[in-house]
């Protein structure tokens, strides 16, 4: 029995020698794969390439550009700087008025829809405001009150007839 | 032409041997075909990750790599580099657990 024992002993270190073997094997294929292949980044090549972008980090945290939420010019990627509000100024295309692009979305509130003042301007001049937006394709109102159905969803729950016409409007705009 | 006739026949290399598989062989075999070789290599794998010595492998590869350059470097020389010292850092509860798990597979499969 003691012999039998000794054997297995000298049996099962054997085999736990071949599983461990192959684990190394394993190890060390997997670590030459990743050094050739370039990604392992603790290599010293790379190091050249860290201390380029060190040298990068260093110049965008130099004073002269000073952070992002300090200053109103911020240096993008292109070393271009855009100023915090947008200038350029365009026409509204529900009421037609000049719009700064910084302004235009506050101003699309009031004009579209969420603002009391809003909802009465609509009310008031249904055809004049139909022709406005229709844009050359001959919409009449009655085609657009059986549309309304159909563009209810478009419209921001406004309850009103004009609420549908606006959405309508939108609806067919290019 | 006689002389092909009177040729003897190949000989069949293990039978000419007189090789019998050896209980190794046989053990191996078994270990394979029930999946046990597998399952305790994972298992065996797994630990090492969890104590940390596939890292401190890794570790000397890397330091290795580094100083040699790594165009230079064969997968042998790493095998070779990191065997000695692998076998040697075996967590012992691991190295004991390996062994149990076998013994046992032996007992109950060499039957």
């Amino acid at each position: 029995m003691s012999v039998q024992n000794e054997d297995d002993t000298q049996l099962s270190s054997h085999f736990y020698g071949g599983l461990l073997d192959s684990i190394i094997v394993d190890v060390a294929s997997e670590c030459h794969r990743t050094a050739k292949l370039g990604l392992d980044h603790n290599l010293e090549e790379e190091e050249e390439e860290m201390r380029l972008s060190a040298q990068a980090r260093a110049r965008v945290a130099d004073p002269s550009n000073s952070g992002e939420t300090n200053n109103k010019y911020v240096v993008d990627i292109f070393g271009q700087t855009h100023p915090s509000v947008a200038s350029e100024i365009f026409e509204c295309m529900n009421c037609g008025r000049s719009i700064s692009a910084g302004r235009f979305a506050p101003h699309l509130e009031k004009c579209m829809g969420k603002g009391r003042k809003a909802r009465l301007k609509v009310t008031r001049s249904t055809t004049s405001a139909q022709n406005h937006y229709s844009r050359g394709s001959p919409v009449s109102t009655h085609s657009s009150f059986s549309n309304s159905t159909s563009t209810n969803r478009l419209s921001n729950g406004t309850p009103g007839v004009a609420g549908e016409e606006y959405s309508n409007g939108t609806y067919e705009g290019p | 032409m006689k002389h092909s006739v009177n040729r003897p026949p190949t000989p069949d290399a293990a039978e000419d041997q007189g090789k019998e598989p050896t209980l190794q062989e046989i053990i191996n075999i078994k270990l394979i075909e029930s999946g046990e070789k597998e399952r305790l290599m994972e298992l065996l794998r797994e630990r090492l990750i969890d104590c940390g010595w596939k890292d401190e492998m890794k570790a000397i590869c890397r330091a290795y790599i580094k100083k040699k350059g790594r165009n230079n470097v064969t997968v042998d020389d790493l095998v070779h580099l990191i065997t000695p010292k692998g076998r040697a850092s075996v967590p012992d509860n691991v190295k004991a657990d390996l062994l149990q798990r076998i013994r046992t597979f032996l007992m109950s499969a060499a039957l």
